[in-house]
């Protein structure tokens, strides 16, 4: 079985950000980078695959500067078999269709069985890349899974929708899954495992041989939403100030209606 | 490269360049991955649980050394062949620091780990690690080392405990006291010592369950109260003869080689447990509102967390560098020679002075931040609620155990000595030229190009001091300055106070250029910070050294050397101290690591 993860790696999301001279994307000097968090689920996944079925292969890839190998080399500690780094200093102006055009374009001709990312990415936060792969490839993609099985070719998930509501989806193989908090707990890499990571493969690709779409968005400026006015604090007797809240809950908002 | 490696004690008259030493900006991808495990580890599996650690479930410290086996984090000092990883020191000092975040829970690791592990490593025989490692390493067994007994504690070779070879040679037969075990409630395998015939200081493996080994009570603690502390009592208790680890009579080496390697991780244990200290304090000053502000932003309490973030700094390089140099040295020894750990520890021990300035430095570090971060939190740091409290109180034994930071100063300036005395360290001539140095003027001009060049002629000036303050008492003294210890500890606290702005500045030298504009301002500030308070206590402890060894004109003229050589223009302190202490606050963070 031949399974590709996609992984990205963001800034550590406990920084205090500063939109960049440019306006179009955050400063990037000077932060901690760490791999998406919901990549980690998508990575565990993968590796929970392969300890099920005990033959499969894990191609782990990020698009990126060359700091992205340290991400990647986690995920080969975590169980990945190789490494791609799709080599792009410009990762961070590329938008959600170009991303998934290179991923597309590189998991064309090489017959994966099964696709796993995060449902988004911590930092840009589109959730469109996983299933625009999908649609590149002419896959079936299921976003936000939150439960996964393999049995007999075949996949049962869960998806977590809206409001707390959750869907059953079965699809056969190949397929595109993107990752959602409550899938798996990830593993720490263990110590040796960090080690075996440095004799894997980890291959580069240049940009230039992936990425085949012509941008379809752009950003036009990044900001901080502007400062909203102070809560409002109910004080009072308990019975009186639940009386007030129920008024304002009804009139100004859905919560009741 | 090889005879380039600084030797033990040498930058103490070398000039030393930024690119020969190691530094946090240096860790590998593999490194920072260990360093996110192990924190990763601490922070989700063990701080949740400290209350009830500290409460003495020992059940939650067992099975977190278990987990801390499956992650690999008990084999990185131990050798491949026994299933080990045999990392490098920087490593497995960043693992130390990570864990320290785990407050009692890190007691145990550290003890498990260093003293309880290694003598069986350096020490033990291919049967021997055979039989423990395996165990120790997956962390089935807990590893504890006995040496301290009631009456002999940094006099560890005045042990009474005695061991006597029973009339088959089968076995031996301990009897004796040892106190203050770390791990002894729940360890199964201990390192002991005691003598045999009562005069051969030997070492012996001795599991739990051997007949007549019996753990004594908890000792109710100040602090750490979650490790485990017990006597174990000998009480005829039976060792197997083929237990006897190294050799009959040299116990001693055992002892202490494992020492000079527990003193540098413990460095960088309380360093890790510094940055933790400093970021609750921080933390807390942005929280706390008084006169309508927050307490961050205001100049008295900014000044702390200035001063400690400069001092961390400090501490993080020195420990580093030292790594760095212990690494480079072990890795000129060939591993397949028989004798590889013998190589190996005297590779260590060539740094004994240096571990011990790692040690007193580092744990005095912490000591100065858990208390100014008890300050920040006020009223609210004398009560148990807040973590502030519990830091203090876990604080005080690091400047107690791995040797008292007092026999570590003796011993700074004690290692010195001797390898000048054996011309390993061309002492003498060094002290002759910087005395002659106290009659020629000097014409100083700082070449504003090069980077930190005033904290770059301080160090020169201070190692000139160190060298007329040891040349003199060494003139005076002869080989009786072992017995003048006041002025000895003067001494050791010139030593740790250049080496450890030696580190800081090499560090921010090297890291400039990779540095942001905006890291670089601030990697400046926390240098000048730290050689304003280094130069301060060099010189205090200057003054105080010529007053204890001279009078008269020689100590006049000394007194003159003292001021013109911890001279130091820390013009744009004030300036340097906010920089640090706005960034700090709006980060939320240790700026440095």
């Amino acid at each position: 079985m031949k399974i590709l993860v996609c992984i990205k790696q963001v800034p550590d999301m406990e920084s205090k950000f500063k939109v960049a001279a440019d306006s179009r994307w955050y400063d990037t000097a000077d932060l901690a980078w760490r791999m998406n968090e919901y990549d980690e689920f998508a990575v565990e996944q993968a590796v929970l695959v392969k300890e099920q079925v005990g033959d499969a292969d894990i191609t782990v890839l990020s698009i990126g500067p060359d700091k992205v190998k340290e991400t990647i080399k986690k995920a080969l500690a975590m169980g990945c078999d190789r490494g791609v780094h799709i080599a792009d200093d410009e990762v961070s102006s590329r938008e959600p269709f170009q991303i998934a055009g290179m991923i597309a374009e590189y998991a064309r001709d090489k017959n994966f069985d099964l696709i796993l990312t995060g449902m988004q990415s911590q930092d840009r936060g589109s959730g469109q890349v996983g299933i625009l792969v999908a649609e590149l490839l002419d896959l079936p993609g299921v976003s936000t899974v939150v439960a996964f099985s393999l049995a007999d070719g075949r996949l049962e998930l869960r998806r977590e929708l809206e409001g707390g509501v959750k869907a059953r989806v079965a699809t056969g193989l190949p397929a595109v899954v993107t990752c959602q908090l409550g899938l798996n707990n990830p593993r720490y890499p263990t110590l040796p495992n960090i080690m075996k990571a440095k004799k894997k493969e980890l291959i580069t690709v240049g940009v230039a041989d992936v990425l085949k779409v012509e941008a379809r968005q752009q950003t036009a400026k990044l900001y901080f939403p502007e400062k909203k006015g102070g809560g409002l604090i109910l004080e009072g007797e308990p019975a009186e100030v639940a009386d007030r809240l129920i008024t304002i809950l009804k009139e100004k908002t859905a919560v009741l209606a | 490269m090889a005879d380039m490696i600084l030797k033990g004690g040498e930058y103490l008259i070398a000039d030393v360049a930024c690119e020969s030493v190691f530094t946090p900006e240096d860790f590998s991808d593999e490194q920072k991955q260990f360093a996110e495990t192990t924190e990763q580890f601490v922070m989700n599996e063990i701080v949740p649980k400290m209350e009830e650690i500290d409460q003495q479930n020992f059940e939650l410290v067992v099975e977190g050394m278990k987990k801390c086996g499956d992650l690999g984090l008990l084999m990185m000092d131990t050798p491949e062949e026994y299933g080990g990883l045999d990392l490098d020191k920087a490593s497995s000092m960043l693992v130390a620091e990570k864990i320290s975040y785990g407050g009692s829970f890190s007691v145990a690791f550290s003890a498990h780990t260093g003293i309880g592990t290694l003598p069986l490593v350096y020490y033990g025989t291919p049967e021997q690690k055979e039989k423990y490692l395996g165990r120790i390493i997956s962390g089935e067994w807990c590893a504890a080392y006995c040496l301290t007994e009631p009456g002999s504690g940094s006099d560890a070779l005045g042990a009474q405990a005695t061991a006597v070879l029973s009339e088959d040679g089968g076995h031996y037969v301990l009897n004796g006291t040892k106190q203050f075990i770390t791990n002894g409630g729940f360890a199964q395998i201990f390192t002991i010592f005691a003598k045999v015939d009562k005069q051969h200081f030997t070492a012996f493996l001795v599991e739990r369950d051997f007949p007549g080994l019996v753990v004594g009570a908890e000792e109710k603690k100040m602090g750490i109260k979650g490790s485990s502390t017990t006597q174990i009592i000998l009480d005829n208790c039976k060792v197997p003869e083929e237990n006897v680890l190294g050799e009959i009579g040299k116990g001693h080496k055992i002892a202490f080689n494992v020492l000079n390697v527990g003193r540098f991780k413990l460095g960088a244990a309380v360093t890790g447990a510094s940055k933790m200290a400093l970021v609750t304090g921080i933390k807390y000053a942005n929280e706390r509102v008084q006169f309508k502000k927050k307490i961050s932003s205001f100049g008295a309490i900014g000044e702390k967390i200035a001063d400690l973030t400069a001092a961390i700094f400090a501490s993080e390089s020195l420990v580093y560098r030292l790594a760095g140099l212990l690494d480079e040295k072990l890795a000129t020894i060939d591993k397949d020679i028989d004798n590889y750990y013998v190589e190996y520890l005297k590779g260590i021990e060539e740094y004994a002075s240096e571990c011990g300035i790692s040690k007193v430095f580092c744990s005095e570090v912490l000591a100065q931040t858990v208390d100014e971060v008890v300050q920040i939190f006020g009223g609210y740091g004398f009560v148990s609620d807040y973590p502030a409290e519990r830091y203090y109180r876990d604080e005080r034994i690091n400047r107690i155990f791995e040797g008292t930071n007092e026999i570590n100063r003796l011993l700074i300036p004690g290692m010195i000595l001797r390898k000048a005395m054996k011309g390993e360290l061309p002492l003498q001539a060094e002290a002759m030229k910087a005395f002659e140095s106290l009659m020629t003027p000097s014409f100083e001009e700082l070449d504003e190009s090069i980077p930190f060049v005033a904290e770059k002629v301080l160090l020169k000036n201070l190692k000139t001091l160190f060298l007329i303050l040891a040349g003199t008492g060494v003139q005076k003294f002869m080989d009786k300055i072992a017995d003048e210890q006041e002025i000895l500890m003067a001494a050791a606290d010139i030593a740790i106070q250049i080496f450890a702005l030696e580190s800081a500045v090499l560090r921010a030298e090297k890291a400039l250029p990779r540095f942001s504009e905006r890291k670089q301002g601030l990697v400046r500030a926390a240098v000048k910070v730290f050689a304003f308070s280094a130069s301060e206590t060099a010189g205090s402890a200057a003054r105080k050294g010529a007053f204890y060894i001279e009078e008269g004109d020689t100590l006049t003229m000394i007194l003159a050397g003292v001021r013109r050589f911890t001279k130091y223009d820390a013009t744009g302190l004030l300036a340097a101290k906010r920089l640090l202490a706005e960034a700090a606050c709006e980060e939320e963070r240790y700026l440095f690591g």
